[in-house]
């Protein structure tokens, strides 16, 4: 008998955690519906965009020209940030850390390349 | 301060460029393939295939050099294991790459889609596979997966003008992100009681904390959901039917069975290393989610009229079979020994008769431009070899010999009596309920093909590919030897052992 309580009590702590977790944003919601006071308008329905009115449908193309300059700058981003540490305390890291850092920017600057070749660098 | 930055010290680590091989050659061809794409034109768009398929094989060499070696062998303070556990899994996974290469070859050289990347992406994810075989760490586990799983979302979404590739692969990338963060939650809890990442580490202080820490729980349920969505376990497998239909259909065999398969090598590290001394924890958690995924899966895949969906439940089902082991796992170190053969020979079978079975389905589909059920009516009279290939895999999935399946059902069935209890004796009930309802949508899909008419009276013959015959040819030739001759397999997976590690 005690094995199955200590059993179950440990399964408890699943379960008073998935509780509180639903309990918590459901009763917050819950909250703000019985505070807040309902004055329904047309506007407050719109969708809101830097303030600026919708227009069109959800399906329209979008220009990815900077999306595609941000994925190449967090990439160098990322690069930077172990090259910093690495650069630091390189005579501790000697010929291993050396060939393991070019391996590493060898790869990401093949990435560059790929993309230089597949024309993304060009602004269209 | 600076005092103590200038004594740092630092070995470099002793790196096993043979235990690596493998790796390497898989991460060399996807650079090789990768500058192959931009520096080549139209009409060398054939050779990113070739070198992919070729780089797969050639990886299989080092594979084989280590298996002959024998030695277990083990890099960065125990984060990194090359043992018999894990080269079996790797060649399972390189082998699997290489079926799929040779299905996709066609598929996607007829189609208007980039080639280089498709096997860019498929490399790398078959890369993250074989690290996730030798991770023995939660943060190289959690590497492998995320090296496995980003490329598949990008192929599951491939043909990117179709609105239903698209929607696999935002359901595909949405499921796998939540299963993500669920897992790493629990890696933080785990890793904040243990105070380490290695599971060889924490084992021990995860067994002394039996009593006194139930939030240990909480991080073993969570790490074992997160892997409870990559094998598709009911109640995680919302995803898979949509993301097979929609994505290509080689991606579909590739996420059925090497994607499938990498999750369950995840969780096999995770309960036989880290999380041994909790059997309390995760038996009956497998319990429910093995019961739970072949009832339902298999409910379900009986009213299908698309086979590849069918083959989706079919595929959930067969993942509860694999689920059900570990369910007894912890009872006794023979029910352990019996369950992880079990469940590695059943990945071995079920990788061979699934592509099999998505071969047939991918040739057939050429000609008639449909997966549905009715589509297969009358295969016999204009495609006789397909029909005895695709009985032959269903035969297998349904645990009929001479076809592999029995065998691999058979070890499901010793695993879950070696435990001589109650909890092992109802599973294996519900395994053989099943099984029996199996039979019916894999009969029926049998009865279509030999015994309707053809629906459109169109009985020219079925031109397969090159490619796509070898294909077929490996994988039935692969389910019948292991059926008529199991000991071709045992003698390759016998000698796994993943406790010895654990200790």
């Amino acid at each position: 008998m005690s094995e199955y309580s200590e059993f179950v009590r440990q399964y408890l702590t699943v379960a008073i955690f998935a509780a509180v977790g639903i309990g918590l944003g459901a009763g917050l919601l819950g909250l703000g519906r019985i505070f807040r006071p309902v004055r329904p308008q047309e506007q407050k329905y719109l969708v809101y965009e830097s303030g600026v009115d919708p227009v069109g449908t959800g399906w329209s193309q979008s220009q990815i020209r900077y999306y595609i300059y941000a994925l190449l700058f967090v990439m160098f981003d990322v690069e930077a940030v172990f090259l910093f540490p690495w650069a630091t305390r390189l005579e501790a890291y000697s010929t291993f850390g050396l060939i393991e850092m070019l391996i590493f920017v060898v790869i990401l600057a093949l990435g560059l390349l790929y993309a230089w070749r597949k024309k993304v660098l060009r602004w269209v | 301060m600076l005092a103590h930055l200038a004594s740092f010290a630092w070995d470099a680590p002793s790196v096993d460029l043979h235990a690596l091989a493998p790796e390497i050659v898989v991460a060399a061809t996807l650079v090789v393939v990768l500058v192959i794409d931009a520096f080549t034109g139209e009409e060398q768009r054939w050779a990113a295939s070739s070198v992919a398929g070729i780089g797969l094989l050639v990886a299989l060499v080092p594979v084989a050099t280590l298996a002959y070696d024998g030695a277990t062998r083990v890099m960065f303070g125990g984060g990194y294991v090359v043992d018999d556990y894990a080269l079996v899994l790797k060649a399972l996974f390189l082998l699997s790459g290489y079926v799929v290469v040779l299905l996709s070859t066609n598929y996607i050289a007829e189609g208007d889609y980039w080639e280089g990347e498709y096997y860019q992406l498929l490399l790398a994810s078959v890369l993250g596979m074989m690290v996730m075989a030798s991770a023995r760490d939660l943060i190289s586990i959690f590497v492998a997966l995320e090296l496995l799983s980003i490329p598949a979302y990008m192929l599951a979404a491939w043909r990117k003008r179709d609105l239903k590739s698209d929607e696999a692969g935002v359901k595909y990338y949405l499921m796998g992100v939540f299963a993500s963060a669920v897992m790493l939650y629990g890696m933080s809890v785990i890793y904040g009681y243990t105070g380490s990442t290695l599971l060889a580490e924490i084992a021990p202080r995860i067994g002394e904390l039996v009593t006194s820490e139930p939030i240990i729980t909480l991080g073993i349920v969570f790490v074992l959901i997160g892997f409870g969505f990559k094998v598709s376990a009911v109640p995680f497998h919302t995803w898979a039917p949509d993301t097979y239909e929609g994505a290509p259909t080689p991606v579909t065999a590739f996420l059925a069975v090497a994607s499938k398969a990498a999750g369950f090598v995840a969780l096999l590290n995770l309960i036989y290393v880290g999380f041994w001394g909790r059997h309390d924890v995760y038996e009956p958690l497998m319990w429910v989610l093995a019961a739970l995924t072949m009832t339902i899966g298999n409910l379900i895949a009986l009213r299908q009229t698309n086979v590849v969906r069918m083959l989706a439940y079919s595929g959930i089902a067969q993942a509860g079979y694999i689920l059900a082991p570990l369910a007894i796992a912890g009872s006794s170190p023979e029910a352990a020994d019996q369950a992880l053969h079990s469940i590695v020979v059943y990945l071995l079978i079920y990788a061979a008769m699934n592509l099999g079975a998505f071969a047939v389905v991918m040739a057939v589909a050429r000609k008639t431009r449909s997966a549905e059920i009715d589509t297969f009516g009358g295969l016999f009279s204009y495609a006789p070899g397909l029909t005895v290939a695709m009985s032959l895999f269903l035969f297998s999935l349904a645990g009929v010999p001479p076809a592999a399946g029995w065998f691999a059902k058979i070890g499901i069935f010793q695993a879950l009596a070696s435990a001589g209890d109650t909890s092992g004796y109802v599973l294996a009930v519900v395994v053989a309920v099943n099984s029996v309802i199996a039979f019916a949508y894999y009969g029926r899909l049998m009865r279509v093909m030999w015994m309707d008419d053809v629906p459109d009276g169109d009985t020219t013959p079925i031109r397969v590919p090159t490619s796509i015959t070898a294909a077929l040819v490996i994988t039935a030739a692969v389910t019948l030897v292991i059926g008529v001759v199991p000991g071709v397999l045992t003698h390759f997976t016998d000698p796994i052992n993943l406790l010895a590690l654990g200790r």
